[in-house]
C-alpha cells in the first residue's frame, strides 16, 4: 500500500527523471521500508521522503525549464520568428489521469470545507423562527434551543419542514399511547392534558425540526408526570412497522452468538493478592447463559476480593444482574428493576450453595459507557453498600419504558410497570450512577487493585 | 539538458563522492554509506540522491559500472556506481577547500584545536 502511494508521488517528478530513476527510487523505498520497521522509523522514513520530494521535485522542474528556455533562446538567434512548443511530447495518459484525480481531490476538499463553513455560519439563523429563510430581516431573532440533540439535527429540519399537521399527529400519538399503556391512568390523563395545553398555547410553534420536537415533548411529559422514564423518540431512519418479536430463529441466533462469544464473559483472572477479576461486557439472558455465569462465579470462589469490570458493558438482562448479585449476599436482597413491579424474582436467590463470596470485598469498575442493566447492577449494589464503585459516572439510561411506534419516524417509551425504588424517587435515568471513587476509566483497574490490596492487608 | 551546476559543490554531491571512495555502490548502498559517514545526520531521499547522481554522471565524476545483484539484498539486479579519476580529484579539492575554511575558523577562534 505505502509503496503504491510512493509510486504515485514519484509521478510528481518530471518524466525524464521518472523514466530514468523511477524504478531505482522505488527500489530504494522498498529497501528502506524493509530495513526500517516499527512506528517511529516508518514515520521518519515518510518525513524524509516528503521533505526530499518538496526539495528535489521543484529543482528537477527548474532544470527542465532552463533547458527549454535555453533551446528557445538559441532559435531566436537565427532571427526567424517562430512559435515554440515548450514540451515536445504529449503528456502521458497516466500523468493526465493523475492530474485529473488530484484536481478532483483539491476541488472536492475546497467544496466540502466551504459547505462545512456555511453550515456553521448558518446554524444561528436556522433556529430563528418557523419558516424563516435564515436571512430575513423581518424576524426578530429567537433564542436557539439548548438541547444538544436539537443542534445535531437542525439541518435536517430545514430540509423537510415540520408542519403543524404532522406535529399534531405526533402529539396525538403520544397521548393515545399514554392513555393506553401508562401504568397510572390518572397521571396519564394529567400528562395528556398538559401536552394539549402546550400545543394550544403555541409553545411548540417555534419548533421547526423533528428531533427538536421529540426533545421538547419529552421534557413536557416528564415535567407533567414526574416520570423520568417517559420519552418521545425521533429516529431519522424509518422505524419498523412491527417490533421484532422473539422467534425461535432469533432465539437460536442469540444462543449461537452467546456460545461463540462465551456469553460475553471474559476469562476470570486471579490478580496478585489473590484478587479475582471478571470482565463482563454484557448481562446476557440467564436462560442461555446461566451455566457460563455459574462457572465464572465458581472460578472466583477462592478469591479474597473481587473486581467486576463493567467499563465496556452495554447492558442486557435484569435476570443476569440478579443472578450474579445473588453470590454477593448470604440472604435474599431486593434488586430494583425500573421495568418490573416487585415480584418473587425481584429478590436474589441468596445464599448460593457452596459460595464463599458473600462477605468478600467487591469493587466494580465503571465508565461513561457503562449502561442500562450494567447501571442497574451498579445502582443496586451501591445502594445496598455492598460494593465500591471505581471509575466514572455511568451513562444514565434506565431504558425502563416499553417502546411504541407512532409513525415512520416517531415513537414513545412508556413505563408500563409500577416499579418500586426503595432508595429514592429517581434512579440513574439521565444522571448516571456516580462512583464512590472517581477516577478516569483507564485508571480504574489500577486504583481498585490498590484499594483491594490495602483492604486485604488490614483484615 | 543543460549541465547542472556543481560549483559550489552541493553537500549531497560531495557526500556521494566520499561514499564511493572505497568501493562501488548501488543507490541504496550510497544512501546507507552517507548516513554512516554523517552519523545519521544526512539521509538522502531518492529524489535528491538520484538527482545528484545524474548530475555527477553528466559531469563524468562518477560512472555506471554494471548491473549486478547485491548478495545481502536479494536477487534484484542493481545499478552500481564508481568514482572516476576526475571525481576523486574534485572530492579532494573540495576537502582541501573545507580544510582551508576550517583553518580560518580556528584562526578566528570559532573552533578550538590547532590542527585540522
Amino acid at each position: 500500500m505505502s509503496e503504491k502511494i510512493y509510486a504515485l508521488l514519484l509521478r510528481l517528478y518530471p518524466s525524464h527523471f521518472h523514466d530514468a530513476y523511477g524504478e531505482e527510487a522505488l527500489q530504494l523505498f522498498r529497501d528502506r521500508a524493509r530495513d526500517e520497521k516499527g512506528f517511529f522509523p516508518t514515520i521518519r522514513l515518510w518525513l524524509d521522503l516528503l521533505a526530499d520530494l518538496a526539495i528535489s521535485a521543484p529543482r528537477e522542474y527548474g532544470y527542465v525549464q532552463t533547458a527549454l528556455l535555453g533551446a528557445s533562446a538559441q532559435r531566436r538567434l537565427a532571427g526567424v520568428p517562430a512559435f515554440h512548443v515548450l514540451q515536445s511530447e504529449s503528456p502521458r495518459p497516466v500523468a493526465m489521469l493523475f492530474g485529473s484525480v488530484l484536481s478532483l481531490v483539491v476541488v472536492g476538499t475546497f467544496w466540502i470545507s466551504l459547505g462545512h463553513a456555511t453550515s456553521h455560519a448558518g446554524m444561528g439563523f436556522m433556529a430563528s423562527g418557523r419558516g424563516g429563510s435564515g436571512f430575513s430581516r423581518h424576524q426578530a431573532p429567537q433564542p436557539a434551543p439548548r438541547d444538544a440533540a436539537t443542534a445535531l439535527n437542525r439541518a435536517d429540519g430545514e430540509i423537510l419542514k415540520l408542519d403543524r399537521a404532522e406535529r399534531q399527529r405526533v402529539v396525538d400519538g403520544v397521548i393515545a399511547n399514554l392513555k393506553n399503556h401508562y401504568v397510572d391512568p390518572d397521571v396519564a390523563r394529567e400528562t395528556a392534558d398538559a401536552l394539549l395545553a402546550h400545543e394550544k398555547n403555541g409553545d411548540n410553534n417555534s419548533v421547526t425540526n423533528r428531533a427538536a420536537l421529540a426533545g421538547l415533548l419529552t421534557r413536557q411529559i416528564r415535567d407533567a408526570s414526574h416520570d423520568m422514564h417517559l420519552d418521545v423518540v425521533y429516529s431519522q431512519s424509518p422505524l419498523p412497522e412491527q417490533p421484532p418479536e422473539p422467534t425461535p430463529e432469533s432465539l437460536a441466533r442469540y444462543r449461537k452468538a452467546m456460545d461463540q462469544q462465551h456469553c460475553m464473559f471474559e476469562p476470570v483472572q486471579i490478580l496478585p493478592h489473590n484478587i479475582g477479576y471478571l470482565k463482563l461486557n454484557s448481562f446476557p439472558d440467564t436462560s442461555v447463559c446461566q451455566t457460563t455465569a455459574a462457572a465464572a462465579m465458581a472460578s472466583l470462589n477462592h478469591a479474597d476480593a473481587i473486581i467486576f469490570d463493567l467499563r465496556e458493558n452495554g447492558g442486557g438482562f435484569s435476570n443476569m444482574v440478579s443472578l450474579i448479585s445473588a453470590y454477593l449476599f448470604d440472604h435474599p436482597e431486593y434488586i430494583y428493576d425500573p421495568r418490573e413491579s416487585p415480584a418473587r424474582q425481584s429478590w436474589t436467590r441468596s445464599p448460593v450453595p457452596g459460595n464463599r463470596l458473600a462477605d468478600k470485598p467487591v469493587y466494580v469498575l465503571t465508565s461513561a459507557s457503562t449502561v442500562s442493566a450494567a447501571e442497574q447492577f451498579c445502582y443496586n449494589l451501591k445502594m445496598l453498600k455492598r460494593v465500591t464503585l471505581v471509575g466514572e459516572t455511568t451513562r444514565g439510561s434506565a431504558h425502563a419504558g416499553v417502546f411504541h411506534r407512532i409513525d415512520t419516524h416517531f415513537g414513545t417509551g412508556i413505563t408500563e410497570a409500577r416499579a418500586i425504588n426503595p432508595y429514592s424517587e429517581t434512579d440513574w435515568e439521565g444522571t448516571g450512577v456516580e462512583p464512590d471513587v472517581n477516577v478516569k476509566a483507564g485508571d480504574a483497574l489500577e486504583t481498585a487493585v490498590k484499594l483491594a490490596a490495602s483492604k486485604l492487608r488490614k483484615n | 539538458m543543460p549541465k547542472r551546476k556543481l560549483d559550489p559543490l552541493p553537500s549531497a554531491a560531495f557526500q556521494i563522492l566520499l561514499s564511493l571512495a572505497g568501493e562501488d555502490l548501488h543507490g541504496y548502498g550510497i544512501m546507507r554509506q552517507v548516513a554512516d559517514q554523517t552519523d545519521g545526520r544526512m539521509r538522502l531521499g531518492p529524489g535528491t540522491l538520484y538527482s545528484s547522481i545524474q548530475t555527477l554522471l553528466d559531469e563524468k565524476f562518477i560512472e555506471e559500472v554494471d548491473l549486478r545483484e547485491d548478495p545481502k539484498l536479494g536477487h534484484q539486479r542493481r545499478r552500481y556506481y564508481r568514482l572516476t579519476a576526475a571525481g576523486r580529484k574534485l572530492a579532494r579539492s573540495e576537502a582541501e577547500r573545507l580544510a582551508d575554511l576550517l583553518r580560518v575558523a580556528r584562526a578566528k577562534k570559532f573552533l578550538r584545536g590547532d590542527y585540522v
